[in-house]
């Protein structure tokens, strides 16, 4: 398998001073669906715009197809397509005329942006609505458009900023099937962010978590997700004060447990290595032997919910907490808008 | 050649934009009916008075003011053409169009070219319906593209300099301030709508050096009088190399704006 993209030390710091990537390497294979997941602010769309060229890098090197962005943007540019964050259509036009100023853009000729667009539109299920000005879509529908527009010019390789962001489960669902589509008919390299687990989840071949403008960890999904131990089961005890610590011990030393941690919500995870059903009752028995109450016990196979919380140690939903992390998103989104 | 494509379909977008949406369309054809209608019958009383007509130049205000409703048609649209960089910004867009490999620098060309496309046709229509209301141009069907063609350079100084300011603001509301702040004064202390010989000596002072005045002399020369080229050159000089400045400088400034 070739290298569709290399990143090696890629650092970015804003103008402001703020460090939104801190030391990123990583490689895409050609044909491979590769998925960047965080919260917002962890340096995602930054590494992005770093890479097809829209940022200047701090420091690092960034090779697309075997070409240092640096050295020719142009050739770059060409052989990639990008769907930004925000779905950027223009709504005054239809369909069709957003599509034929992003061929122009990309410098093809009207017979090219004819065949190529009719292909694209119709793929995307657009082909009949192509005459309406886009301010009579749904946002589904915009979305598509985003991405059909990022395609005109056949780029090798397709890089999604969150592009189901905002959009219902329904309809998220459909643009999942369509990006799964251009990889199988149309043999694409596909970069996506997200910070939505099942779709990185979904869709990627590999995915690497980023957290505060690092990479924490990179692997298969099932590959992450088995490095954190086969079930979870999470317990949340009532008040147990002195009694809970003898607990903790028995419980630790249960055959097939692999770690037991308490979590920043006062909720106690048991990793174990198979077979959690089984384990429910002993642990009842157990908690009941050191007079520790139970509240609620919960037996969930693993998520990249709980890879994101092994690695980070927090949950996706409550990262970017922080004060530092709101200001960080805060000028981040301040970037994007410019 | 790439970069005349892609200056042309930047304008090609704010100009289908701008065709489709009736309300703008329907503006732009009766603004200038008002202006000249109203504005231009309700003073051609005064210019009934011989020292009045001496002050003009000219027995009709209506032929005065012609071509300094032309160029305040062309200046409100102008300084506006900032407007659509920032709402670009805001959709996206202009990052958009940044990802593809455009040459950076025809997007605020583009933009500046559209507006001065809007601004001839209005120009045109201004001439159709002052020939209506009895206007006469002197210089006839030569003259009046030569017309339309300063009114279009007169517009891109208007339209960089709002494309300037519109990549440091990045508000709407911030642009229209500045720029309403600035179009008024510009316009009213310049020899556009009323002859110096009527003001002040402190405002007629003003007056000779604001480029409203410059594009409007040459304008005016065509309207009223003939091919002098003698009383044009410095107007058609000044127009010229104020927009060609202003081009620059919104290139740079677009630059400045976009890189990091």
């Amino acid at each position: 398998m070739s290298v569709a993209v290399e990143v090696e030390n890629l650092v970015k710091v804003y103008r402001g001073g703020v460090r939104a990537v801190d030391g990123i390497s990583f490689s895409i294979g050609e044909r491979e669906i590769f998925g960047f997941l965080g919260p917002n602010g962890a340096g995602k769309s930054t590494t992005i715009k770093c890479v097809i060229g829209l940022l200047k890098p701090t420091s690092g090197h960034i090779r697309v197809l075997g070409t240092d962005v640096r050295h020719d943007p142009g050739a770059v540019k060409r052989s990639i397509g990008y769907a930004a964050q925000e779905t950027a259509v223009d709504d005054r036009l239809t369909g069709w005329e957003n599509l034929y100023l992003q061929g122009r853009f990309y410098h093809l000729s009207r017979g090219e942006i004819r065949r190529r667009g009719e292909e694209v539109l119709k793929l995307f299920g657009l082909w009949e609505r192509r005459n309406d000005t886009a301010d009579t879509y749904s946002g589904g529908m915009l979305k598509r458009l985003d991405i059909a527009c990022a395609l005109i010019h056949r780029p090798r390789i397709l890089f999604l900023d969150e592009p189901t962001l905002g959009l219902d489960v329904q309809t998220r669902k459909t643009i999942w099937e369509y990006i799964e589509k251009l990889r199988a008919e149309h043999e694409m390299t596909i970069f996506l962010t997200t910070h939505y687990m099942e779709e990185a989840d979904a869709l990627s071949d590999r995915v690497a978590i980023i957290d505060r403008g690092r990479i924490v960890a990179l692997d298969r999904p099932g590959a992450l997700k088995a490095a954190i131990g086969g079930d979870l089961i999470t317990v949340r005890f009532s008040d147990a004060g002195a009694d809970l610590e003898p607990l903790l011990v028995s419980l630790r030393g249960l055959d097939g447990v692999r770690e037991v941690r308490e979590t920043s919500d006062g909720v106690h995870r048991i990793v174990v290595e198979r077979d959690g059903d089984r384990l429910i009752p002993r642990i009842v028995r157990l908690a009941e032997e050191h007079g520790v109450g139970i509240h609620s016990i919960r037996l969930k196979r693993p998520t990249l919910d709980d890879v994101y919380l092994h690695y980070t140690g927090r949950e996706i939903r409550e990262a970017g907490g922080s004060r530092e992390e709101l200001i960080r998103t805060r000028v981040m989104s301040r970037r994007i808008r410019r | 050649m790439t970069f005349l494509s892609d200056v042309w379909y930047v304008a090609w977008r704010e100009l289908i934009k701008f065709f489709r949406s009736k309300v703008r369309v329907v503006v732009t054809l009766v603004q200038p009916l008002l202006w000249l209608g109203l504005m231009g019958n309700v003073l051609q009383g005064f210019a009934k008075a011989p020292y009045v007509q001496q002050m003009l130049g000219t027995q009709s205000y209506l032929a005065f003011m012609t071509p300094g409703i032309i160029l305040m048609t062309v200046l409100f649209g102008g300084v506006f053409s900032g407007i659509s960089i920032i709402w670009d910004r805001r959709i996206g867009y202009l990052e958009k169009m940044m990802a593809a490999p455009i040459s950076r620098g025809a997007i605020p060309l583009g933009k500046m070219l559209a507006a001065a496309i809007q601004g001839g046709i209005q120009v045109l229509i201004i001439v159709f319906i002052a020939t209506g209301l009895g206007v006469r141009f002197a210089t006839g069907p030569a003259g009046i593209l030569l017309i339309v063609l300063i009114a279009m350079v007169f517009s891109t100084i208007l339209s960089g300099f709002s494309l300037s300011v519109a990549v440091t603001v990045k508000t709407q509301e911030t642009l229209m301030a500045l720029v309403n702040f600035l179009t008024m004064p510009l316009m009213f202390t310049s020899n556009a709508l009323f002859p110096r010989a009527a003001m002040p000596a402190w405002l007629a002072a003003i007056a000779k050096v604001n480029p409203v005045s410059h594009a409007v002399a040459p304008i005016r020369e065509l309207t009223l009088y003939g091919w002098n080229w003698g009383a044009m050159y410095t107007g058609i000089a000044v127009t010229v190399g104020l927009a060609l400045a202003m081009a620059l400088f919104a290139q740079w400034m677009f630059h400045r704006a976009t890189v990091e």
